[in-house]
């Protein structure tokens, strides 16, 4: 059966903890590259953050090199000057003087030959940018602090407080890292898109972790699996949750990408499209490759769970172990009967024919209503 | 244990339909923010540090002057220590922006003739009527020129009166011409008590025992004070050359206590140097004093030389018949002490008044910034026409409905009827949202800026996720070989303690942004927050008992497929496949 059926039917059973490798790789070596692009290229910081004054001219009679002509007699002429979608032109300049702005906008105006009224001017003082930078990072940190709590709280475990915190931090950094390589502007809406995706995030990383938790008990000494095993298993569990979610977070988001930016031509929507879909899907990816493991890898050395693995890995016969497919799962919390063993494979990736087939569906703590 | 949720989703469906039947009928729909329909917004930082009882004084006093100009829906707000203002859809924006951003100009004015508010006269009545009678004969005196100098003794011994006169110059009593009024809980003041300085409820005494007076001592009333109450000057024909008529209000009960007659503008505030405008204590009598120097120059203490020359002692009734020069701020009358020499030498000179402390400190900020407690600089003004905020609002929902048809084509192609469910459950809380919006519109003038359709729109993906945290875990739970009956059953359980886990953490990420942050992020926090909350509530309101009720039926039973589910083949051996 392909793997997409399986996926469909709930019967997936990737090996993470292989794959778990390569995506920690991956992540550190995005981090490192995203913090040198910081570095090196800095980020392209948008008017709200730098100071100085946007005209916007809903037009589709201007060309760039028009406009700065016209914009020559006024002293303006090095103002940063782009067409926005077919029927806008954008002026970026850093002047912040009322006279000068009223002037720039009448001349567009009429060299547009529209009504001044019609241009929308945006000014910001050159302090403002820090304080809605310096306002939000004040937010993101409480942030932090509030959900650790929580999670600890919540979940009854600090590891995954501090695995979804590593999490949320490498997702912060690649997406600024993207923004630095692409060089895309950052605004006060992409500072919204990056809290938002913040907020996503750790929404999904949660999400996984009340599953892990869910599958905890599974880890015993009576158990066949180690934590980390059972956490793989989980995320085999959500996976399919995972990719619908995202899939239908990422939809919304790219028709505002879309039709923020081809079709109306309205650039605030285009700019919390590019950074909502950065971000998703890095928190989407970090929720299983850096979130996950960081807690399995805390929780194996935790006493309790340490016995555990070194007792499985002591049995000469092995268990079918990380093999335990989802039924199987389900069956090892119910049922304490030995499943067909399977030969000590780690690979594991199919069980046998049949294998479940001899469990009753299993009886669960009963919390009917 | 209610197996079928029948009632629990008729009711929620009801109470949806209903509240947005309800809004509707109200002819309410949500309040556009500017950046939707056009406007002009600007921030205001205090460019010192100011504590939370000066920011929203400054609030007042800019409210009132975007009130003066007929703005439909200001929004002014404090955010994290700035002041936000949002004048949607304003026509005059250059004036708007100068209203709001600017301190406004300080300009003094000859007054011409004092009227005392008839609605503070007529209560009045049984004021004290000893000090009343003396008061009262103050008052007639400083509003009618120079006529009462005995008047003139007694008042300044009742300590009311505020005049204008030289540095470590005589204290106020000696120039007891026009003393302007300064009362304490002395009810005696004569004219004017300044709005500024924390002395209302005396002022009101003050205007009450002047009133009596008025009546009671007909003859030192005569000269100008005038019973009638003519109207207060329009401000946009409030003009420096223009005669006008202003208000002076208590500043605690905010009652017009006095208009006043003032001619053109004789001096402005721009030949003030702010930085000199203080309180300070005289210290040869103990009282406090604002001094105030002006800049050199003709156009600046030249300019105060003449109006000074011109009141002195009312030398010049064309122009200054009363001998008292009215701070006027914002079409309001701040002050109007009488002058009390000719300044013809020097830059400086002193407001005197027996001032409490905090009254010699108001006076002297106000003449300092303007009306406004602390001085702002614009941090950011966002000016969008009219033609660019449709735009932006057209894009937004056009993105929000195309996202949203892919996301339910998607959603219905894998989950088919249950599916159907999510895209139910969504409609719901959107309904829910909208119904909220427009109330919070309508009520709180609490609009929707482009930052909060974006939060809307992003929360399809964050409310169609419970769904499918829910029918994923249903599917888990069929894999282990159940059928869809009891499995819907027991998933839900998992699937909400999931849900809400999940949903705390935006919750608690939308009320932090909100409290924490300023301007567009605030409005997508509120709405993010809003749609997670009613994410949680269609959940249990309307998934939970939906999905049990198909589960249900029979349909669930022959023909799991349609559900996007397959029952699990386990006991004919599932696995054959794998």
């Amino acid at each position: 059966m392909s793997g997409l059926r399986r996926l469909f039917r709930g019967e997936n059973n990737y090996d993470f903890v292989r794959l778990w490798r390569y995506g920690l790789t991956a992540s550190a070596a995005m981090v490192v590259l995203s913090v040198g692009l910081l570095l090196l290229r800095g980020l392209n910081l948008g008017l709200d953050f730098e100071g100085g004054t946007a005209w916007d001219v809903p037009t589709s009679s201007l060309s760039v090199s028009e406009t700065r002509d016209v914009l020559r007699p006024l002293g303006e002429a090095e103002s940063k000057i782009q067409t926005v979608g077919t029927d806008l032109v954008r002026v970026q300049s850093g002047t912040t003087d009322p006279a000068k702005i009223q002037e720039v906008r009448q001349a567009l105006a009429g060299a547009a030959e529209i009504d001044a009224t019609q241009i929308a001017v945006t000014t910001v003082g050159p302090s403002w940018g820090n304080e809605i930078s310096n306002k939000a990072l004040r937010a993101l940190v409480l942030f932090f602090i509030a959900v650790s709590l929580y999670i600890t709280f919540a979940l009854r475990d600090w590891r995954m407080a501090v695995g979804a915190l590593v999490a949320v931090v490498h997702d912060i950094v690649i997406s600024i890292g993207v923004y630095s390589l692409l060089q895309i502007e950052v605004t006060p809406a992409t500072v919204i898109a990056f809290l938002t995706i913040l907020g996503f995030s750790l929404y999904d990383t949660v999400v996984v972790y009340a599953r892990i938790k869910d599958n905890t008990p599974m880890v015993s000494v009576a158990g066949r699996m180690t934590y980390t095993e059972m956490a793989s298993l989980s995320l085999n569990q959500v996976l399919m949750r995972s990719i619908n979610t995202s899939l239908t977070a990422v939809l919304p988001v790219l028709s505002i990408l879309v039709v923020g930016s081809l079709i109306f031509g309205a650039t605030t929507l285009q700019e919390f499209g590019i950074a909502l879909l950065i971000g998703l899907l890095v928190g989407v990816y970090s929720s299983i490759f850096v979130a996950t493991p960081i807690v399995a890898y805390l929780n194996e050395r935790s006493p309790a769970y340490r016995t555990v693995r070194e007792r499985l890995a002591s049995k000469p016969t092995g268990e079918p172990r990380r093999a335990a497919g989802r039924k199987a799962a389900a069956a090892t919390v119910a049922a304490a009967e030995t499943p067909a063993a399977d030969s000590g494979t780690t690979s594991g990736k199919k069980l046998p024919a049949g294998y479940s087939a001899s469990h009753p569906p299993r009886p669960r703590k009963n919390k009917r209503r | 244990m209610r197996r079928s949720g029948l009632p629990t989703l008729i009711t929620f469906v009801v109470v949806v339909v209903g509240l947005v039947a309800a809004v509707l009928a109200a002819g309410w729909s949500p309040l556009l923010g500017l950046d939707l329909q056009g406007g002009v917004a600007v921030v205001l930082k205090p460019t010192s540090v100011a504590d939370e009882e000066q920011i929203s004084q400054a609030v007042a006093v800019i409210r009132n002057r975007v009130d003066a100009i007929g703005v439909a829906e200001p929004d002014i707000t404090i955010q994290g220590g700035n002041v936000v203002v949002q004048l949607p859809g304003v026509k005059d924006r250059e004036r708007a922006l100068e209203l709001v951003g600017s301190t406004a100009e300080l300009r003094f004015r000859p007054v011409l003739q004092t009227f005392p508010n008839p609605e503070l006269l007529a209560p009045v009545t049984s004021t004290t009527v000893g000090s009343v009678s003396g008061n009262g004969a103050n008052v007639t005196s400083t509003s009618s020129v120079p006529a009462v100098s005995t008047t003139v003794a007694a008042t300044s011994t009742s300590k009311n009166e505020q005049s204008l006169g030289l540095p470590g110059g005589a204290a106020s009593g000696e120039y007891a011409l026009g003393p302007l009024p300064r009362r304490q809980s002395t009810p005696a003041p004569s004219t004017t008590s300044a709005p500024t300085s924390g002395d209302t409820t005396t002022t009101v005494g003050g205007v009450t025992s002047t009133t009596v007076t008025a009546s009671t001592v007909p003859a030192s009333t005569t000269d100008t004070i005038d019973m009638s109450w003519p109207p207060v000057t329009p401000r946009d024909e409030d003009t420096n050359d223009a005669t006008v008529i202003l208000p002076e209000y208590d500043r605690k009960t905010r009652q017009e206590t006095f208009r006043y007659a003032l001619g053109p503008t004789l001096v402005t505030g721009d030949a003030l140097v702010a930085e000199k405008t203080q309180a300070t204590l005289d210290p040869s009598n103990g009282q406090w004093l604002v001094e105030i120097t002006f800049k050199d120059g003709d156009e600046n203490v030249g300019t105060w030389r003449q109006a000074a020359a011109a009141c002195y002692q009312a030398s010049n009734p064309q122009v200054c018949p009363t001998g008292r020069l009215a701070a006027v701020l914002d079409g309001i009358v701040i002050s109007a002490p009488s002058v009390n020499s000719t300044f013809s030498t020097g830059n400086n000179a002193v407001i005197t008044g027996s001032f409490t402390q905090d009254e010699a400190k108001e006076l002297a900020q106000k003449l300092r910034y303007g009306a406004l407690p602390v001085q702002f600089e614009r941090q950011q003004t966002q000016d969008v026409s009219a033609t660019i905020g449709r735009d932006a609002l057209k894009a937004g929902v056009a993105a929000g409905l195309i996202g949203l048809a892919i996301v339910a084509i998607y959603i219905l192609v894998y989950y088919r009827i249950l599916g159907l469910v999510a895209l139910t459950s969504l409609g719901l809380s959107f309904g829910l949202l909208w119904a909220i919006i427009a109330w919070l519109g309508e009520t709180r003038g609490l609009a929707l800026s482009l930052s909060g359709v974006v939060g809307i729109i992003v929360s399809i993906g964050v409310s169609i996720d419970s769904n499918i945290v829910y029918f994923e875990q249903i599917k888990d739970d069929m894999v282990g070989g159940r059928t869809m009956r009891s499995s819907a059953q027991r998933a839900f359980h998992g699937a909400m303690s999931t849900i809400i886990k999940a949903d705390l953490v935006s919750l608690i990420g939308a009320v932090l942004l909100y409290w924490l942050t300023v301007g567009p992020v605030k409005g997508f926090a509120l709405y993010l927050g809003l749609s997670t909350l009613l994410d949680l509530v269609a959940s249990y309101f309307f998934m939970r008992p939906a999905v049990l009720l198909l589960s249900q039926s029979g349909l669930a039973a022959r023909r799991p497929s349609a559900f996007g589910v397959r029952e699990s083949r386990g006991h004919q051996g599932a696995e054959a496949t794998a």
